[in-house]
């Protein structure tokens, strides 16, 4: 095959081909983060529909597998166990969680991990259900803070279907009906149960609680007097420490 | 700067490009904790930009700077537009993750860095191997090696991480 002679034609010719095959592979990652499937285990949070909104940008580009948010390998693990209709729980989300995202979970230095209790009552069961759904989706941080930017008065019915819907519209990759259909899978009751248990032999006595301890080791409970990052931060710095 | 010593950078620094990525490969296939000083390196590397429609992004890279090496270590005209149109769509590549990063994952990957250096220069050979009056490649050195302008196989593109 002859190739091309003239340099004006054999630059153009490069340029022309690197351009198109370089468009083709920003292309393609686009797709990858936009068109996520519902099981991969990335995040793709975008803006949850109206009533309230997450920020956009507080869990993209993070892992989320199951319960667990950030890095595997993150030297820190926390845990928190929390009941979707606890003010105190969603407070705690609002005013310390962005920061810990930002500081310490984008920097790959701890992993989160939520464990969900329902002891308030109906609706605590039902936005539980609901976030486990969601978290064998690998998108259960994202439904969790868009559940607490709209917590309800307690047993109101406040965790509707169409709440449910909006929130996960605003999530690629997660279908709102299938989140409220499979509520009932015996993988959720199984892991609701897990949570529970695990709650029960760590001590915890009311929410929201924590567990902080080196990845992979053994946690501890730690007791905090203010739901501001200064009420969890020396704990993991001192994990971090060790 | 004569051919042989462009092919011979280009195919050295296309060598060190495949060992970053392979080592990113095999940390994440195997789980192995990443060597990193910039801290930024697994955050990056479990963001969902690390995958390209589900292949890594680690492999693409690999794949990318295979080809690079096997389009450096080709002789004739063929093989220099294959290195200087995978090495250039690497580059422009390499740029958009860069920016990626900075602007969207707020976290840097030391070794991404490194690859984007080793793309540029590679980028830079590639042309000044493609440049009008560059150095014909010397004739056959070996009677028992194929034409040295029959086609390279440039292999599939590849970002290089």
């Amino acid at each position: 095959m002859k190739t091309p002679s003239s340099p004006r034609f054999r630059y153009t010719a490069v340029l022309s081909a690197a351009a198109a095959l370089a468009a083709l592979l920003i292309g393609a990652s686009q797709i990858g983060v936009d068109g996520k499937p519902a099981t991969d285990a990335t995040t793709t949070t975008t803006v949850p529909a109206a009533p309230s909104a997450p920020e956009a940008s507080l869990f993209a580009g993070l892992a989320q597998r199951g319960g667990a948010l950030g890095s595997a390998q993150a030297p820190v693990t926390l845990v928190e166990y929390a009941d979707l209709q606890c003010p105190y729980c969603a407070q705690w989300s609002r005013d310390t969680l962005p920061m810990l995202v930002e500081n310490y979970v984008k920097t790959g230095k701890l992993r989160i991990v939520f464990r969900g209790l329902a002891f308030i009552g109906p609706d605590s069961d039902k936005a539980l259900r609901t976030v486990i759904s969601a978290g064998e989706r690998d998108h259960l941080w994202d439904v969790v803070h868009g559940l607490y930017l709209n917590q309800g008065p307690e047993n109101t019915g406040w965790v509707t279907d169409e709440l449910v819907r909006e929130l996960a519209a605003g999530v690629q990759g997660l279908d709102g009906d299938e989140l409220i259909n499979a509520r009932w899978d015996d993988a959720v009751a199984s892991e609701i149960e897990r949570a529970a248990q695990a709650a029960q032999t760590a001590g915890v006595n009311g929410t929201p609680a924590f567990q902080v301890g080196p990845t992979g080791g053994s946690l501890e409970l730690v007791q905090v007097d203010s739901l501001g990052p200064e009420g969890i931060v020396p704990a993991i710095e001192a994990a971090l420490a060790r | 700067m004569s051919e042989r010593i462009l092919r011979a950078a280009s195919a050295g620094l296309a060598a060190v490009g495949a060992a970053i990525t392979g080592y990113l490969l095999y940390a994440r296939e195997t789980g192995a904790e990443l060597v990193c000083t910039t801290g930024g390196c697994e955050t990056v590397q479990s963001s969902a930009y690390a995958d390209v429609l589900g292949v890594p992004v680690a492999a693409l890279g690999f794949a990318g700077f295979l080809g690079l090496l096997v389009a450096a270590v080709g002789r004739g005209e063929w093989a220099r537009l294959g290195q200087a149109t995978l090495a250039l769509a690497a580059f422009l590549f390499g740029g958009y993750l860069l920016y990626i990063q900075l602007a969207v994952i707020h976290a840097v990957c030391q070794w991404c860095l490194a690859t984007d250096l080793i793309t540029t220069a590679i980028a830079a050979l590639a042309l000044l191997r493609l440049r009008p009056g560059a150095p014909a490649p010397p004739a056959a050195a070996s009677p028992a090696r194929p034409s040295p302008t029959a086609p390279s196989r440039a292999g599939p593109a590849g970002p290089l991480r």
